[in-house]
């Protein structure tokens, strides 16, 4: 019994985080169709302001704001450079400026820091943890999961109950009816940019201090954990990928903590079938998304 | 919209000639010219490089790069090598196999006597093959596999680091007859060879002592969770003496700060990934104790004279202290390369590949003998042993194991 509390707890703290990044990265999908490959970057660029701000000793909570700044800034501003640009062209085309960010803030953070990991100081309360019947609960952890509860709240009744967010939500429905309504699609598409940017700026705070060090490729994981997540949980609707994340959770610990001890070293292999398994029966994802037209310039 | 496009493609253009035109200029020490033309003349003696200055091998690669320009320009202060002047050329192998491999052909047309080759097996080999097929010496600055021997790549290659055969016994042996540690358990990360390669060793010479491991766990990079690694280490029957952990930054700092958290007091040990600043720096006083790793060396004057002096030679050069002792192993490159010509009295490739063999050669990295090419070339090296105590690094001696598993 206290074994499955304790993989519940843990469950729990690895899924909103995974919940989390899958978040960002479908906030941009819903409205362009686009995987936005620089997306784990935006997460690295978090570790890095982090990183840059720790110098002078102020305090932690600072220290996350900028990052999520940070992370928020450079979204929109890869938005406004390099993704605006070549909108009207193809998805292809989308894609691979994706990529090319991507590439360009990796190797950016290579060359003016350094291709080896660095350090960022993690305040030391969040090293501690709670113990309560045997039960042990890091305040990484805890911490995890509060803010990731309170973002999804905040991020739900943004959506529903702003202007902005219903703008969101019917550009992911329709982008070219909204646009013959009147609404303008920069400013929408922007704001996604923005949205996205600040929960990888989250993602990466919460990423990074479990770590302890930032380096250069520190958003390939993330990227690739949101992509699975959210193609896994459905991919037109933000419901999908906060289930899809959950179960991408629950599956990497529950299979690392129950899986005997030989095949230990196949768990990913393990995790990779069942996400198989679930396209198989579902291949829209375990959360169908409503009506969506096909994407528009 | 334009201009938005503009703007990228100056920025990336910045970004490549920064990332690619620089690093032949960076790469050359030594000659002043740097046109090919006096490459192959005859008061020159090129050595070419295909260190990795960006990608995934960057890390380890870069600061070798750093290491053996500065071994050049000590070499040409003191007059150079069979009375002529070293050249370092080194083009970016950007972590890509078959980059290396080209730019291997490519130095060697350019009149390299001999290689450096990248350090890492899958990205340092195609070097050395290149280096063989012209006859010339290749040696990886620090790929620790087995298969970085003359049987798989020839009899002209070598690799400067102890196999990882010798870094998990070292550790092994060390942790068992030394400390009298008696149980051990082994978490492995299973993203890259290495790792996995080390544990196996460890676990190998652990049990050939006989010392008893408790279990065996596994994580892998990019995880970023060790909660239930971490649950099950905890519920163990009988707790261990100490825990051997084989990954590398930076999840690696995750891992220990997740183990010392959950109130595991238990030594930690692990093997030459360990060797980085930013690990103590990352677990801090508070958990950085209590944990020990066999690397190549230590970049204080307790691991001997020469260090001391290739420190102040090095903040002279770049006006700090080095902030990864992997620098040490493309200074140790350079120096056996101009050792061994000067031993054989030649470049001729064959030559010098001799004069490598069954010489023990006094460096950096501790005393190294090369076996001979029939028995693949195998390095026998001291690991030198360090630890961290209260958030810094401290010098545990050099400690050569006396028996290593084949690998």
């Amino acid at each position: 019994m206290q074994t499955f509390l304790q993989f519940i707890l843990n469950a729990l703290s690895l899924g909103s985080i995974y919940a989390l990044m899958a978040l960002g990265l479908v906030i941009v999908f819903g409205i362009l169709r686009l995987v936005n490959f620089a997306y784990g970057e935006l997460i690295m660029v978090a570790g890095y302001a982090w990183f840059a701000l720790q110098g002078p000793g102020w305090p932690w909570v600072l220290l996350a704001v900028g990052a999520v700044i940070a992370a928020g800034v450079v979204s929109v501003l890869t938005e406004r450079v390099a993704f605006r640009p070549v909108r009207s062209d193809s998805l292809n085309a989308m894609l691979v400026t994706s990529f090319a960010v991507s590439t360009l803030l990796q190797n950016s953070a290579l060359l003016l820091v350094s291709p080896r990991a660095r350090a960022v100081e993690v305040p030391s309360v969040l090293n501690n943890s709670i113990e309560f019947g045997g039960l042990r609960l890091g305040v990484n952890d805890l911490v995890t999961i509060v803010v990731c509860g309170a973002v999804l709240l905040a991020l739900g009744a943004l959506l529903r109950r702003t202007t902005l967010g219903i703008a969101l939500r019917a550009a992911a429905d329709d982008f070219r009816m909204l646009r013959l309504l009147g609404v303008r699609a920069d400013k929408v598409i922007a704001t996604a940019f923005a949205i996205s940017g600040v929960l990888a700026g989250v993602v990466g705070v919460l990423w990074i201090t479990r770590i302890g060090a930032v380096t250069p490729t520190v958003g390939a994981a993330p990227l690739l954990i949101a992509l699975i997540a959210v193609v896994v949980g459905g991919m037109n609707g933000l419901a999908g990928s906060i289930v899809g994340g959950y179960l991408l959770g629950t599956l990497t610990v529950g299979l690392q903590l129950f899986l005997p001890q030989e095949v230990l070293a196949f768990r990913d292999a393990f995790i990779f079938a069942v996400v198989i398994i679930v396209l198989v029966l579902r291949p829209q994802g375990l959360v169908k998304g409503r009506y969506s037209a096909e994407r528009v310039a | 919209m334009r201009t938005g496009l503009r703007t990228v493609g100056v920025i990336a253009m910045v970004l490549l000639a920064a990332a690619c035109g620089a690093d032949p200029n960076a790469g050359t020490a030594g000659a002043t010219g740097g046109t090919q033309g006096d490459a192959g003349s005859s008061d020159v003696i090129t050595i070419g490089a295909a260190l990795s200055l960006t990608g995934i091998q960057a890390p380890l690669d870069e600061p070798g790069l750093r290491g053996a320009q500065l071994a050049v320009k000590h070499l040409n202060e003191q007059g150079g090598v069979l009375g002529k002047e070293i050249k370092l050329v080194n083009l970016d192998g950007k972590s890509d196999p078959v980059t290396v491999g080209n730019n291997a052909v490519q130095l060697i047309s350019e009149g390299a006597k001999a290689i450096i080759a990248p350090c890492d097996f899958d990205f340092g080999s195609p070097a050395s093959r290149e280096a063989q097929s012209a006859g010339l010496v290749g040696i990886s600055t620090c790929a620790s596999s087995p298969l970085y021997n003359s049987d798989n790549l020839g009899d002209k290659q070598f690799t400067l680091s102890m196999w990882n055969t010798t870094m998990g016994a070292a550790g092994a042996e060390w942790a068992y007859t030394k400390q009298g540690w008696k149980t051990a358990y082994v978490v492995t990360d299973t993203f890259i060879d290495y790792t996995k390669s080390l544990s196996k060793y460890f676990i190998e010479t652990y049990k050939h002592l006989g010392g008893q491991v408790l279990g065996e766990d596994t994580y892998t990079q990019g995880d970023q969770n060790f909660s239930a690694q971490l649950q099950r280490l905890k519920t163990l029957p009988q707790q261990p003496e100490v825990i051997f952990v084989s990954s590398y930054m930076p999840d690696l700092a995750l891992i220990v700060r997740e183990i010392r958290s959950a109130g595991i007091t238990a030594p930690i040990m692990g093997g030459d990934s360990y060797d980085d600043p930013e690990l103590p720096k990352a677990l801090g006083d508070r958990f950085g104790d209590d944990i020990y790793y066999a690397t190549h060396s230590y970049l204080s004057d307790q691991a001997g004279s020469q260090v001391a002096e290739f420190l102040g030679a090095y903040q002279k050069e770049h006006g700090k202290e080095p902030d990864t002792a992997m620098v040490t192993t493309g200074y140790d490159v350079v120096m056996v390369l101009a050792d061994a010509m000067k031993r054989a009295g030649s470049t001729d490739g064959a030559a010098v590949a001799k004069a490598m063999e069954n010489n023990e050669f006094s460096l950096l990295t501790g005393k190294l003998t090369w076996s001979e090419a029939a028995k693949g070339h195998e390095p026998d090296k001291e690991a030198a042993m360090v630890s961290v105590k209260d958030g810094k690094t401290a010098f545990e001696g050099w400690f050569r194991p006396g028996w290593a598993p084949q690998p």
